[in-house]
Order: C-alpha cells, then sequence, then structure tokens
C-alpha cells in the first residue's frame, strides 16, 4: 500500500515538477508558497488574506500527528479560491481513522494597499461531514519587504481555544445535521463563539520564510484519539522553502509536539512553458509575381497542396475549383488550435493555386465521423496582405465567415476512408475515495479497433486485459434504495478480475439531418455495465454561442465477467440539454430528464476552459431520490480537469490527459458512462465562430 | 507469483503498437514528457542555433546556390544558416532546416515563428526612414502571445542615433558601414540594437537585434549582399 502511495506521489511530482526545469522569467504565474497546510491561501494552518494568481491550479499534500491531507485547490477567479480535500484524521472505525472529504471557498474582499490590509473571508468544510468545518475573517499586512503578519477571528472549528463572545452576537454554534454527508450548511455559518488568531511570516532570503502562528483550533478529535497527538501549545512554528514558484516545501512543529511536513506543488494553464509554441514555422507567403506561372492540371494542384499539408499534420481530402474559389475538405488530426490549423491551411493554398483564385473554402471533416462540421471562408488577398501586419488577425478576421458546413459526409473515393484501425497500449482504471484503500487501480493492455463500413458506419470495440493492480479487491457493496444501476460497479471489477473483458464494443451510426442537426446512434456494449441502444440529437449553430441535445438511451445490465452475457435488468433514459459558451471563459451545461435508474432531476455542468485548452470544472446532479436513499455523500457531482498534451510538450497535437474526481458513485443521477468524445456537441463546437474567434491571434503563427 | 505481471506489463509497454500514425506520436509525445524530464531537456527541444565553427570564408559561402543569411548567438558560438522562402511586398521571411522562420523589413526583425516567446508582430517607423535619419525618436510595439493565446505587448519609446564610419569583416570581405544604434526602453525591458549598414546606404549588412524577453539577441548577416550566383 505505501509502495503504491509512492509510485502515484512520485508520478504527481513528476507531472507538477514539468514547470522545475523550465526556468520562469517572464511570467511567474505560479506562487505555491502562499498555500497552507489546508492547501488554502495561509501560512501553516490558519488563513491569511492573500490570493493565488488566477487560474492556478494547486495539489498539497500534507502529513503530520496522524493526519494526512491531500489538497486540490484552483483559482477559481481572481478573488476566489476553492478547495476539494480528502483527509484521513485521527479518531474513527478505519483503524482508529476516519477518511472524510471536504469543500473550502476563499473570498478576498480587499488586495492590500500602502496603508490598508488585505482582507479575505473563507469558509472551511461547507460541503459534508463538516469535521473541519469553520469560518474566518482574516487581514494580512507585509511590513516592509520581509514581514508579514496576519490576524483574524476564526469561528467553529477555528474557535476551538481562547473564545469568547460571537462578535455578530449569535452566541451559540448552531447543530449541524450533516444527514449522509456531501450536502450544502449554511444555517450554521458564522455562528457560536469565535477565537482571534494570529500568524507571521518573515523572510530569510529569498527562498526561505521563518512562519509562525497563535492557531485557535483545539484539535479536539485529533487529541483523543491514540491515533492522534497531544496539544501542548497554540505556538506552530515552521520554514517555508521554495524551491521555484511551481514547488514549495513547509517543515512544521506542530502544538508542541507533532514534526508535521507539506508539499505544494502548482501549475496555471496561462504560463505555458513553451509560450507561443515550438511547432515548426509555417509557410511563408510568397507574392504572385515571385510565384510559379505555370498553368497546372487539378490533379497536380491537389497532388501538390496534400503533399504540403501532409507536411503540416492536416489531411487534405478534397479540393474543388470554381469562379474564383478553391474549396477544400480536411481532416484536422493534429491542431488543437483551429485558427491556427486555418492559416496554415490558407497559407499552403495560397503556394498551390492558381492566381484566379480569391477564395478558400476550407470544410472541417470530423475524423471520427467523416462528418462535415464547419465552413470558414478566407479571402486570399486580405490573408495575403495581412500575414506580417501588426493588426494582421484583427483585419483579417473582419471578412471571415464560419458557419455549419452544408455538406454532409466526406464519403471519400473508394480507397479514401481508411476502413480498419487499431491500436494496442496499456491502460490504467483507478477508484478513488475507498476508505479502505483511498487509492486503487488497474492497470493492463487495451486493444482498441475500428472498422468503417460506410463512411457514416463503424463498430468499435475495446479489449481489455487487467494484469495488475486492487481493482478486485473492493470490499464495500453496493448501495441500497435504488436499483442498481453504478454502485454496484465492484461486482464487475471482481469478477472479471484478471481475465480478459470486453469494455465496449458498438455499431455507431452517424446521422447529419440537416446543416445545424446531428445524430448518433450506438448500439451493442455501451460501456462496462450496459449494453443496449442510445441516440443522441444535438442542435448546434457555428455561429451562435449555444446548442442544444437529447440523449436517449434503452440499456440492459451487462454481466459482471464483462462478457456477452446479460442480465435481465432493463433501464432507460432520456436528457435534453442546453449548452452555452459564455463571453468570458466559462462552459455552460444543464440535462435535465429521466437517469438510469428512473429517478427525475437535473444536472449543472459548469467548466472554466482556458484558450490553450485546459477546462477545470464541476458538476452536481439533483434528483427527486431524497438524500437518504441517496445514501454517503447525498448526490452526485465531481470535479473535472482536462489538460492538453501540447501544452506540455510545445508540439501540435489534439490529445488530452482528462480526470474525473468524483466523491462518491451512487444510483442516483447516474448516467451511461461514456467518453467525451462519444458526445457530439463539443466535437462540433470545437470549430464554432466564438471558439475560432479566441484563438484567432494564432492564425499567421 | 508478483513478478509475473509486472513483466507482463513491461512486455505490454514494449509491444505497444498502432496502425495509426497520429495515435503513435500522440502516445510517444506523452512518454516523451516523461523523458524529458529524466533528461531535464524539456527547455532544449528547439535549438535553433546550432554549436559549430563560426564560418568566415567566401569558400564557405561559394557552397550556397540560393540566398542566405546567418544567425548567431551574441557570443559566435552558435549559429544557423537561413533560407528565403517567402517574399510579401519586399518583407523577407528566411526559414531554418529545423523550421524556424524570421521576418525582416529592410533588415528589421518584424517577426519569429517557432522559437517559443515568438515575436508574434511588430508596430514599427519603416526602417529607411529610421537609417537614413542621423537622430530619430520613435515608438515601437513588440508583440507576443501569452500562454493563453492572448496578445502580450510591450511599447517601447526608442532614440536611434547614426554612429562614426568603420569598418567590419564579414566572410573575408572588409567593408564600411555605418553604425545605426537603436535604445529602446520600455515600463519593464530595455534593448540596444546595431545595425551595421552599407556605407551611405539604408542596406543593412549585419545587425544585432533583440528577439523578445526570452529569447533576448541574436546577430544576422546578410550574405545574400554578398553572394555571386
Amino acid at each position: 500500500m505505501y509502495l503504491r502511495y509512492l509510485v502515484l506521489s512520485s508520478l504527481t511530482i513528476v507531472l507538477f515538477n514539468l514547470k522545475l526545469i523550465k526556468p520562469l522569467e517572464a511570467n511567474e504565474f505560479e506562487d505555491t508558497a502562499s498555500l497552507n497546510m489546508y492547501g488554502m491561501p495561509g501560512i501553516i494552518e490558519l488563513p491569511s488574506a492573500t490570493n493565488l494568481p488566477d487560474g492556478q491550479m494547486s495539489i498539497s499534500s500534507t502529513v503530520f500527528g496522524g493526519t494526512i491531507r491531500v489538497n486540490l485547490s484552483f483559482q477559481v477567479l481572481e478573488n476566489l479560491t476553492g478547495a476539494f480535500r480528502y483527509a484521513r484524521i485521527p479518531g474513527g472505525s478505519y483503524s482508529g481513522y476516519t477518511w472524510d472529504r471536504s469543500f473550502d471557498l476563499h473570498y478576498s474582499l480587499n488586495r492590500e494597499k500602502a496603508f490598508v490590509p488585505a482582507i479575505a473571508i473563507g469558509l472551511r468544510d461547507f460541503i459534508g461531514t463538516g469535521i473541519y468545518t469553520g469560518e474566518y475573517l482574516v487581514a494580512s499586512k507585509s511590513l516592509g519587504s520581509k514581514l508579514n503578519v496576519s490576524a483574524g477571528i476564526g469561528w467553529g472549528r477555528l474557535a476551538g481555544e481562547n473564545r469568547f463572545d460571537n462578535v455578530f452576537g449569535s452566541k451559540s454554534r448552531k447543530g449541524l445535521d450533516v444527514g449522509k454527508g456531501g450536502t450544502f450548511h449554511f444555517g450554521h455559518l458564522f455562528t457560536g463563539n469565535n477565537s482571534p488568531f494570529f500568524s507571521v511570516s518573515y523572510k530569510i532570503n529569498e527562498k526561505m520564510k521563518f512562519i509562525s502562528e497563535l492557531s485557535s483550533d483545539s484539535y479536539h478529535r485529533e487529541t483523543s484519539s491514540p491515533k492522534g497527538f497531544t496539544r501542548r501549545s497554540d505556538i506552530n512554528l515552521g520554514i517555508k522553502y521554495e524551491v521555484d514558484p511551481t514547488f514549495t516545501l513547509i517543515a512544521t512543529w506542530m502544538h508542541g509536539d507533532a514534526l508535521g511536513i507539506s508539499v505544494n506543488m502548482g501549475i496555471n494553464p496561462k504560463n505555458s512553458p513553451y509560450y507561443s509554441g515550438t511547432e515548426p514555422a509555417p509557410m511563408p507567403i510568397l507574392q504572385e509575381k515571385y510565384r510559379s506561372q505555370e498553368r497546372k492540371l487539378k490533379r497536380e494542384i491537389l497532388d501538390e497542396s496534400q503533399r504540403l499539408l501532409g507536411l503540416d499534420g492536416i489531411e487534405l481530402k478534397t479540393m474543388t475549383l470554381f469562379g474564383g474559389t478553391a474549396k477544400v475538405g480536411i481532416i484536422n488530426r493534429k491542431y488543437i488550435n483551429i485558427s491556427q490549423m486555418i492559416g496554415r491551411v490558407v497559407r499552403i493554398l495560397s503556394l498551390t493555386t492558381p492566381s484566379d483564385i480569391k477564395e478558400f473554402q476550407i470544410n472541417i471533416i470530423d475524423f471520427k465521423s467523416n462528418l462535415f462540421l464547419s465552413e470558414i471562408v478566407v479571402k486570399r488577398e486580405i490573408f495575403e496582405r495581412s500575414e506580417l501586419k501588426f493588426n494582421g488577425p484583427e483585419k483579417l478576421w473582419e471578412t471571415v465567415l464560419v458557419s455549419n458546413s452544408k455538406d454532409s459526409f466526406f464519403y471519400g473515393e473508394e480507397d479514401g476512408i481508411e476502413r480498419f484501425s487499431w491500436s494496442l497500449y496499456p491502460y490504467i482504471d483507478t477508484s478513488l475515495f475507498d476508505p479502505d484503500d483511498p487509492i486503487r487501480f488497474t492497470v493492463g493492455a487495451e486493444l482498441l479497433t475500428k472498422y468503417k463500413f460506410l463512411a457514416s458506419t463503424s463498430i468499435s470495440g475495446s479489449l481489455r486485459q487487467p494484469i495488475a493492480g486492487t481493482l478486485d479487491d473492493i470490499k464495500r457493496d453496493p448501495k441500497t434504495g435504488l436499483p442498481n444501476v453504478r454502485s454496484d460497479f465492484m461486482y464487475y471489477h471482481r469478477d472479471i478480475s484478471s481475465n480478459l473483458f470486453i469494455n465496449y464494443l458498438t455499431l455507431d451510426q452517424y446521422l447529419k439531418l440537416s446543416s445545424n442537426l446531428y445524430a448518433l446512434v450506438n448500439i451493442g456494449f455501451l460501456e462496462l455495465m450496459h449494453a443496449g441502444v442510445r441516440a443522441e440529437v444535438i442542435w448546434k449553430n457555428n455561429k451562435k454561442p449555444y446548442g442544444f441535445g437529447l440523449d436517449i438511451a434503452q440499456v440492459q445490465k451487462r454481466g459482471t465477467d464483462g462478457g456477452f452475457k446479460l442480465k435481465n435488468e432493463h433501464f432507460n433514459t432520456y436528457l435534453a440539454s442546453v449548452y452555452y459558451d459564455l463571453q468570458n471563459d466559462w462552459i455552460i451545461k444543464i440535462d435535465g430528464g429521466r437517469y438510469l435508474a428512473g429517478d427525475f432531476g437535473s444536472t449543472i455542468s459548469i467548466k472554466r476552459s482556458f484558450n490553450n485548452g485546459w477546462e477545470f470544472g464541476a458538476y452536481a446532479t439533483l434528483t427527486d431520490v431524497p438524500f437518504e436513499t441517496w445514501g454517503e455523500g447525498s448526490f452526485d457531482k465531481g470535479i473535472t480537469i482536462k489538460a492538453p498534451i501540447n501544452w506540455f510538450t510545445g508540439k501540435k497535437s489534439r490529445s488530452y490527459a482528462n480526470a474525473i474526481i468524483k466523491p462518491i458513485t451512487g444510483d442516483g443521477g447516474a448516467k451511461l458512462n461514456l467518453s467525451e468524445e462519444n458526445y457530439l456537441y463539443y466535437r462540433v463546437s470545437e470549430y464554432s465562430n466564438k471558439n475560432i474567434l479566441d484563438n484567432w491571434t494564432r492564425v499567421f503563427r | 507469483m508478483r513478478l509475473l505481471p509486472l513483466i507482463i506489463l513491461f512486455i505490454t509497454f514494449l509491444s505497444a503498437c498502432t496502425s495509426d500514425d497520429v495515435v503513435k506520436s500522440e502516445k510517444e509525445e506523452l512518454l516523451g514528457i516523461f523523458k524529458k524530464i529524466t533528461n531535464r531537456s524539456i527547455s532544449k527541444d528547439k535549438n535553433v542555433i546550432q554549436s559549430s565553427p563560426f564560418p568566415n570564408s567566401k569558400k564557405w559561402l561559394e557552397q550556397f546556390k540560393q540566398p542566405i543569411i546567418l544567425i548567431s548567438s551574441p557570443d559566435k558560438k552558435n549559429q544557423a544558416t537561413l533560407v528565403s522562402l517567402g517574399n510579401n511586398e519586399e518583407r523577407l521571411t528566411w526559414v531554418s532546416s529545423d523550421g524556424i522562420s524570421l521576418s525582416y523589413d529592410d533588415g528589421v526583425l518584424i517577426a519569429t515563428r517557432g522559437y517559443s516567446q515568438d515575436l508574434l508582430s511588430l508596430r514599427y517607423k519603416k526602417p529607411k526612414k529610421i537609417f537614413s535619419s542621423s537622430y530619430l525618436e520613435y515608438d515601437k510595439t513588440h508583440r507576443y502571445l501569452n500562454g493563453e493565446n492572448r496578445y502580450n505587448e510591450i511599447h517601447f519609446k526608442c532614440t536611434g542615433k547614426k554612429m562614426a564610419l568603420r569598418s567590419i569583416e564579414i566572410v573575408e570581405y572588409t567593408l564600411m558601414v555605418d553604425r545605426y544604434v537603436e535604445t529602446c526602453v520600455s515600463a519593464k525591458h530595455k534593448y540596444v540594437n546595431e545595425y551595421d549598414l552599407l556605407s551611405g546606404t539604408t542596406v543593412v549588412l549585419k545587425s544585432k537585434q533583440w528577439v523578445s524577453p526570452i529569447n533576448r539577441y541574436f546577430l544576422t548577416y546578410n550574405l545574400y549582399a554578398l553572394q555571386q550566383f
């Protein structure tokens, strides 16, 4: 078990340390030295009124006196920090400990000015069991260049010692009925006694700070447990060592009794280690008078364009020249940045097509479905004139047209479609937050195959061979009170164990009903636990920032051995969705309808989308299932993270690393477990007017 | 017993393969991230300028059958030759063999591509006007992209001064040049560019120009002015 922690911790450190080996000279957006041992702005345990840089994601881990905390925090807005935490707390039924999840919020009310301190307000553990629950108001001020002091008052857990009457008048702390956990609690906030707390940090040198605080946390639970520690003093002392803005170590002496160690790591999507990227330069524009004036056959133009675009990783599938227009159909499998890809296509077409071509109509073909998604029209002369101009991208955009492609499918020539494709690679499957073993995983080999019968029809499958792991050792049982559509996942892992199994095997039919209306039908073994028929229809006008979808499925539970057997358990689900890309960096999706277990309700998903492909999001599903029936966690919720690989490599690539952190798996609000690429909306909206405009800065990159 | 799964896993990693070149390159890139960390070479990926002895002979120049420029680090320890591939309203774009391009307008660097912190574009005064003056004050704006693909513009106040006539040696040619020194200052940055102009003209033979806060300076030798075809 400890070996697994070591391996996974090392892996995390390696991923986050990508930035350590690149000196941060220009954009030092990360600041991990401002994190405390809760992964929030603060000194040791106490909060401070500082803020993290906008967009920073931090992972921190703390060990002291029997407590282990792993914190994931995110600077949601310039003034708002949020954190999710998983902690092992002394005192409880799992070998003398409790494993607990908690969420925090910290809001900066005022930034520090010459004579005014920074002021912040915060809530600790405001969703969940409330073991860490507490609220605070804190002010921080720098005194000279080396000294920083913070003082505040705390409620709840932060009012364990040195208490006095509530400054707001509410003397008794209102009771906290956590029920099954996982719900919001507001009634008790800022009630009961409060305590003062103080902290100070002194900068010894550029890397090191001496830190100290007078803590008001009584650690009642921890000090009552033999697994905990003895609280001998209110004072915590420590040293913060900033290895790099992305990496800070904290060593502490906690309450006169326990040695504490904390590691803080941060990454900021805004701060790419490769700045504008290291992809090879695009083909430069050669003015007409310098180009070959030799008249070429259409076939020769197509071949040359295909060759040059191929060098740039873009597949040219169709080309028609008519009345001053070159209409092309392309597949983009390399560029995450659509504007950059468009720029490269136009550069090459302006080199290969005759001078009488005045306009390029670029039609995007989706590689997976062969659907024509979007059409981008660019004026040749304006593109060429804007190439090296200071305001070139802005001038060019005024004449660019983006719309849904009128064509339906790329049918290709007889040999134009690559019918069969396969890959064999390792896979990893994880399950988090099981108190018996908080990090469970299985690694193995996965064979992915796909055969395209027709342009719009294919069969695809995933065959997995588990090799090593602990997912087959989950000791918990499914939840009760609702049909087990998801919470009995452990039976599948147990029965599959180390046997070969079918992860999915589906016949996929794509349809384009009009230029804005797309559909997908999947039939077969849709995922590990369900087989049946699923249909998705979406409406998306690429000129509009919103879209609509409908997802319907009639499924039957699969046998737990991952083979071809089906159980006599039938379910159906239908969900209507509204998608909205807000003008700022936020994307909202709201689903409503019937979920797999037959419950009715709604899911709201919100994510902050960075222009370079990074996404941080959260979702919550509330249905007509009472929290008591849903069980531990009360309702379905989670955090999503999407990281583009090209951010780490500086090279062109469309692949992503995805993670979903889901505290508890239940049956209420359950959906089919499909990957994002099975949802049409995101594939269509990638080529929308908004997405192209947001990145138009790269059209000449 | 525990060794067997590890061996199978190791073999799986070794035998990982695909029929699709794009999937293959994506998987390799992912693996490459870990390899780079091991080698601690993430920032050395794109070293346009190769380390080799500084080429300084007519014989070396004669081997090129098309116009070239030579760029070099300020200490002359690393250099690369670039060929012209683009010509847009007299702005020339030169490309290196490993995919870096540099665009110049009458000898003034106005854009780079494939160079990490690229100079995306430049707002500048026409070089001929600057180089024909003995003293001039003017503004320049350098445009870069930040990590989120938004513009990061740096505004400079510049002064240009023509210095006394001097001689320089380029690939065994000794030439008389006017040195034009451009000093530019912004809120956070300062740079001093030097242009050696063929005496009595505005033709730039050699220059030392600032690219960006990260890439700093490099030297450009416009050798095409000395080539004979």
